[in-house]
């Protein structure tokens, strides 16, 4: 039996992680990277909570969250590549303003 | 706890590497190391089912698209970081996730929640457990996730259709 609380206290160590990795990194790809590891660390924290409450409504939430990753990564990628095709560079700053 | 400790142990080390690794595909290795930790912990918190599907859907799909898109934009370049144009922004970053993160797992370590008495209910975390709740009480989630995935897929589609009719005067760069 593994400690809930200290699982619940990794989770928000890999939240915060991924939102360093957001907030510092400047390519886009590695950017959508650390937002992944920020989708994991939540179910992560689902998963603990169903286990602690014995409810499995917090892995049909975890669930929601695999689904969902798989969505956004199909758009992000996406985005990614044809921002690429029009600038020629992997740089966040290259949109910062949000125009063609 | 042994488990607890090297699981953590690799889950922190996927995640830090994710964020300091040079090239995105380091990167994107770090993060399946990452994302095979969280699934062996789904697995100790009896969640068989999840850690099935992370295992398939992250590492398996998820990766390996990332992977193909990798190689697609950065192949054969020496990618090094662009110069940040804001001043003081990752001192700051760092600060705010060392508060925000630090302080929640402070939290989370010192209000452990609600344990309850009785042992786990039958079908706890397995296929057949999913299955009973997804396809009953649940029902309205397993359709928001199919028809999300279902615009996604459309979405794709339209971000890369070709042009419609024939090449159009190209707008320069600068006006507009």
């Amino acid at each position: 039996m593994i400690p809930l609380n200290w699982v619940v206290a990794l989770g928000a160590a890999l939240f915060a992680i991924g939102a360093v990795g957001v907030l510092v990194r400047k390519n886009p790809l590695i950017m959508f990277m650390a937002a992944e590891m920020m989708w994991n660390a939540a179910a992560l924290v689902f998963v603990t909570f169903a286990r602690s409450f014995h409810d499995m409504t917090g892995q049909v939430m975890a669930f929601i969250i695999i689904g969902t990753a798989a969505a956004e990564v199909g758009i992000g990628l996406a985005i990614i590549v044809s921002v690429y095709h029009h600038r020629h560079r992997l740089d966040i700053d290259e949109v910062s303003e949000l125009k063609g | 706890m042994i488990a607890f400790v090297i699981l953590a142990i690799l889950a922190l080390g996927g995640g830090v590497g994710v964020v300091v690794a040079r090239q995105p595909v380091h990167s994107a290795l770090f993060l399946i190391m990452n994302i095979l930790a969280l699934a062996i912990f789904y697995i100790l918190l009896s969640a068989e089912f999840l850690a099935a599907a992370q295992v398939i859907v992250y590492a398996g799909a998820i990766m390996v698209l990332f992977l193909f898109v990798v190689t697609l934009l950065t192949a054969g370049k020496d990618d090094a970081e662009p110069q940040e144009s804001l001043q003081g922004q990752r001192l700051t970053a760092g600060i705010l996730a060392v508060l925000a993160g630090g302080g929640l797992a402070v939290l989370g370590v010192l209000f452990p929640s609600r344990s309850v008495p009785f042992g786990l209910p039958p079908n706890f975390g397995n296929l057949h457990g999913m299955g009973l709740n997804l396809w009953n009480q649940d029902f309205v989630y397993l359709a928001a996730v199919a028809l999300m995935l279902l615009t996604a897929a459309i979405g794709v589609l339209v971000l890369n259709r070709p042009p419609r009719e024939g090449p159009k005067p190209r707008v320069k760069e600068g006006d507009s």
